[in-house]
């Protein structure tokens, strides 16, 4: 199982500020959310996705495309015929069967979507997982709280790793028994075993993890264990500002 | 000693949010919204035998980081609050002193709990930020049969994993 979300590359948001890209996303993603015209909505929308494909390459892009396309899907189905109010576009007789507002209504959520799909997903493509931490930790977040999630990044491959091997060992204990379809409630009941065996295994590692914490000086003043600082960027003040007068400008031009 | 107890805190909550990464990811169901997924099983386990802070905790930041690994992170905030509240409430509702056994109707009470939690839960925070009212009440039964399938398992689980490791009890705070 991967855990990674890195894209290697070497495009310029690669060399942006990983604090700097944590303020924009926040900041585009309230952007969204403001009374803005569809036609800029769109604009915006686009201009990510072309970001994206340049930094990270198109197939990137294609790949996070195809993961929200059954959720767009569903938008355009639903949306649509649930908004009876406004000037009808498409009748049957005399039932109305889409509404200008409905049409509108679900083209704005869809834009709204896609655009913070890929805002968030390019922060996480373009900056390593460790960078992301240290510049939480820059933003004040708790050592024990990013100490948490650091060990639970360490344990998921072990724990995953230890999943898969105890699944593979069940299955081969059925090896020779009738291979008949099973229903959904016999299948949920057979993988009892295997979550019970993978929860004690994962457990069993917590005193451990416990009394290593203990040693590397853990709780105390003088610890053996710290996080080290975020590597120098170049321009981080011009970085912090074109986050913030990106998403103002934009507001600007798009507002409605 | 105060130190002793801190490193274990942050060693249960970190086996732990890595437990609900793996559940989350490694059995998946694919629908419109994203994926159903066994994560409500291992939520419902350390509700039932970590107690509230260790489920809040473990819950929420496990399915927020599956949903940032698994390339949703649109969800995670979401499902920060939606999956933690869960723990959270669940957790509150079976707790007992020492060596009690959970009653039944107190296991009901938690069922219904949790499968309210997470079908409302996710149905208002999706309608609200993500994709309007109508699609999001078209994900509501994945929802409740997800996190039904949850806490029957859960329990199950919560059970065979003390009968096998009993030391478990010892970790709890």
């Amino acid at each position: 199982m991967t855990t990674n979300t890195f894209v290697a590359g070497d495009a310029f948001l690669y060399h942006f500020d990983p604090r700097a890209k944590l303020l924009s996303l926040v900041l585009f993603c309230s952007w969204f959310f403001l009374p803005i015209s569809l036609v800029g909505l769109y604009g915006v929308v686009f201009s990510i996705i072309l970001l994206g494909s340049f930094n990270t390459g198109v197939h990137h892009t294609w790949r996070t495309f195809r993961s929200i396309l059954p959720m767009l899907l569903f938008m355009v189905l639903f949306i649509p015929f649930n908004v009876r109010s406004g000037e009808s576009l498409v009748t049957f007789g005399t039932f109305t069967f889409i509404t200008r507002e409905g049409a509108l209504q679900a083209a704005r959520l869809g834009g709204r979507f896609i655009g913070i799909t890929y805002v968030c997903t390019l922060l996480f493509a373009t900056t390593p997982m460790t960078e992301v931490m240290l510049s939480l930790r820059w933003y004040r977040l708790p050592y024990k709280a990013s100490l948490v999630v650091t060990l639970a990044f360490t344990y998921i491959p072990f724990i995953a790793d230890s999943f898969s091997q105890i699944s593979e060992s069940h299955k081969l204990r059925e090896a020779g028994e009738e291979t008949q379809k099973k229903n959904i409630f016999k299948r949920l009941s057979e993988l009892l075993p295997t979550l019970t065996s993978a929860l004690v295994v994962a457990l069993r590692s917590i005193p451990n993890l416990a009394m290593s914490l203990e040693q590397r000086g853990f709780g105390r003043t003088e610890k053996r264990s710290m996080y080290h600082t975020l590597n120098a960027y170049t321009h981080p003040f011009t970085h912090f500002m074109l986050s913030i007068m990106i998403p103002v400008v934009l507001w600007v031009l798009c507002r409605t | 000693m105060q130190e002793n107890k801190n490193a274990l805190k942050v060693a249960v909550v970190a086996v732990l949010t890595a437990v609900v990464v793996v559940f989350t990811m490694m059995v998946r169901i694919p629908t419109a919204k994203g994926y159903l997924n066994l994560c409500d099983v291992a939520i419902c386990f350390i509700a039932f035998t970590f107690g509230p802070w260790s489920a809040f905790i473990a819950a929420g930041l496990g399915t927020a980081l599956a949903d940032l690994i698994s390339g949703y992170a649109q969800w995670a905030p979401i499902s920060f609050i939606v999956h933690g509240v869960e723990g959270l409430l669940v957790a509150l509702i079976v707790r007992q002193k020492g060596d009690e056994t959970i009653s039944a109707i107190k296991k009901i009470a938690a069922g219904i709990v949790c499968v309210t939690t997470v079908s409302m839960g996710y149905f208002i925070l999706s309608a609200i930020f993500i994709s309007g009212f109508s699609v999001a009440a078209a994900e509501i039964p994945g929802n409740i049969a997800q996190s039904g399938v949850g806490v029957v398992l859960g329990l199950a689980v919560a059970t065979a994993v003390k009968r096998a490791y009993p030391p478990v009890r010892t970790l709890a705070w």
